[in-house]
């Protein structure tokens, strides 16, 4: 028998006893365990109890009768016992309870009644000056300042990092650290400073966070055949960063509210509620769209970086194909032929270009990650 | 889970031993120091992906750690990253705790969290955040705070207020409304308006001794402004 109620009295700790409350014809036996000699029995009368709602959010029936002990009150949350009770005592008791937890419901009722008008009315002024909810993202996640992003994601990259084992120099560190400065010198008033971390994982895939950390996996660099098809990888990254998808995802999956404070500026609540989040932003999956602007801009980038965007294409072709290993990318980056054959025609429209190579040799840089340099299929 | 609080005062730490298989939830970046049987899980774990999977398969809360005494019994030194007094409360099944987040310490594997998300109200007056952690179920519960630790013991009907940003912990059996601080009341720097609670009991509630918020506020005009 374990117990289903709280009792408070003089005679009782502050933080309640625990007991076990019975319903009979008769009334309520409340049993404490925990006084020596095989337990207390106290056996109540309906007769003698008044009956309220109660507790944080009112969901406790609180009973109260004066005893022997003086003035007790019992705390009953256990819903057995709640049903049990309501079905057993006189109908004057229970109505009495029934009006408590009606007169609750409709306090908050009238509570969110307020808070809905107070919303409503600032959504629909805001609505009538801006067409569409995805604009009003946008409009929010502009209030958010690049520090503020720079935090959060700063700290989901700490708690992802204390995890995993970091490759800190060496050829791949330096060729990932040629690419970012290839492409982000071509990023006009970049207000990111974007750090690569290469993390030692047969996982095939990379992510950006938020502020502008991009990681890498090793699996990744294994599995691509040239310096251009990571290059173009780390294209489409920057270009989630550049483009505040993160923040956008963030802002959506929150909801109005969010934007609401946002837009309101009542930061407090929000620094809060990013907090919670930092993490949550590595589990992230981007929508369909922002994955296609940030093809669609990483080709972009990767031309005027004098790049050969043809290696992110392949790449992606590559991983549409039936492979295993290739799980990791596709859970986060849904992959399909549409998607490559959609960059193909974006770089028919582009202006040609003749790409400069790198300066490192691929195959090298494979060869120090330890792995055999896979062999396209 | 047994536990034992070493150096009790403003630089505590918690020891919690752990027989074999036995399993703890802590606060992620408390661990100090541990016996070589106990294993770190952490969300991170088996990659990126496996994390992802975990966290949409079982909802798991990101910030806490397993503690997991896998090879056999074990001890853990746990401990806050800020100053402050640590308490343990044994959860018996019946009462239930509301826990500021930056609170929970510790808990054993009985004891269930549930992160719940206050009132809109509630929530955007408090300055608190919008997330309270719920602790119920069976077991040891370690907390912290900042500064010294008091416990306020409420009778029915009983009355008090408290600076919100002064709140630990408070027994689910107790009410409260969020006021606005009549002018005098409060000293928050940063919030500028204060905002107090107004608890009615029955049930405990812990405030801690210092507010992190004016503390964060008195430490920040001793570091020069650059520009
Ligand atoms: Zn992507």
């Amino acid at each position: 028998m374990s117990s289903n109620a709280l009792c408070f009295g003089h005679n009782h700790p502050a933080s309640g006893a625990p007991c076990f409350v019975q319903v009979d014809a008769a009334g309520l036996t409340i049993i404490f365990e925990f006084t020596g000699g095989g337990g207390d029995r106290e056996v109540v009368p309906f007769a003698a109890l008044s009956v309220s709602a109660g507790g944080l959010d009112h969901d406790h029936l609180v009973v109260k009768w004066t005893g022997v002990q003086g003035e007790q009150t019992l705390y009953l949350k256990d819903q057995d016992a709640i049903r049990a009770f309501r079905q057993t005592a006189p109908d004057d008791l229970s109505l009495h309870f029934a009006q408590a937890a009606e007169l609750v419901r409709q306090v908050r009722q009238r509570r969110r009644l307020v808070w809905g008008l107070a919303l409503g009315m600032f959504l629909s002024t805001v609505l009538g000056l801006w067409f569409g909810s995805d604009l009003l993202v946008q409009i929010a996640v502009s209030r958010i300042p690049v520090e503020w992003e720079q935090k959060l994601g700063e700290s989901a990259y700490r708690d992802f990092l204390a995890q995993q084992e970091v490759i800190k120099e060496g050829p791949a560190v330096a060729a990932l650290g040629e690419m970012t400065q290839r492409l982000t010198e071509q990023i006009p008033n970049n207000p990111y400073k974007f750090e690569v971390t290469v993390v030692k994982s047969d996982v095939i895939n990379a992510f950006a966070l938020p502020g502008g950390h991009v990681v890498v996996f090793t699996g990744l660099m294994k599995k691509a055949d040239s310096g251009e098809e990571v290059a173009g990888v780390m294209s489409h990254e920057l270009n989630h960063v550049l483009r505040r998808h993160g923040l956008e995802r963030i802002v959506k999956s929150l909801g109005l509210l969010t934007v609401v404070t946002i837009v309101l500026g009542d930061q407090q609540g929000l620094v809060g509620m990013m907090k919670q989040l930092s993490v949550e932003l590595l589990t992230l999956k981007f929508g369909r769209e922002q994955e296609t602007e940030a093809d669609v801009t990483g080709l972009q980038l990767l031309q005027r970086a004098k790049i050969d965007p043809s290696g992110m294409i392949k790449f992606f072709e590559r991983l549409s194909e039936k492979d295993e290993g290739r799980m990791e990318w596709l859970s986060t980056h849904p992959m399909s032929t549409a998607r490559a054959e959609r960059l193909k025609a974006e770089l028919a429209a582009l202006p040609k270009k003749s790409p400069e190579p790198f300066t490192f040799d691929w195959k090298q840089v494979q060869a120090s990650l330890g792995a055999q340099p896979v062999v396209a299929p | 889970m047994k536990s034992e609080i070493l150096y009790p005062g403003a630089f505590p730490m918690v020891r919690v031993e752990l027989t074999a298989g036995e399993h703890i939830k802590a606060e992620s970046g408390a661990m100090v120091a541990c016996s070589p049987t106990i294993d770190i899980e952490s969300k991170m774990e088996g990659g990126f992906l496996g994390a992802l999977s975990r966290k949409f398969l079982t909802g798991e809360k990101f910030f806490f750690q397993t503690l997991r005494a896998s090879r056999g019994p074990g001890e853990a030194l746990l401990a806050p990253t800020v100053p402050g007094e640590i308490v343990i409360l044994e959860l018996d099944g019946v009462n239930e705790y509301m826990v500021q987040k930056d609170g929970f310490l510790a808990g054993a594997d009985g004891i269930v969290i549930e992160s719940k998300m206050q009132s809109l109200s509630r929530g955007l007056l408090s300055g608190e955040g919008f997330f309270i952690l719920k602790m119920s179920g069976k077991g040891t519960l370690v907390l912290n705070s900042f500064g010294a630790i008091h416990k306020i013991e409420l009778k029915p009907d009983q009355e008090y207020i408290v600076d919100n940003s002064h709140l630990v912990a408070w027994s689910s059996t107790t009410s409260y409304n969020i006021e606005k601080a009549t002018s005098g009341w409060i000293a928050s720097v940063t919030s500028g308006e204060g905002f107090v609670c107004r608890f009615r009991g029955p049930g405990l509630v812990y405030i801690q001794s210092r507010n992190p918020g004016s503390f964060g506020a008195w430490i920040r005009q001793f570091i020069p402004v650059s520009e």
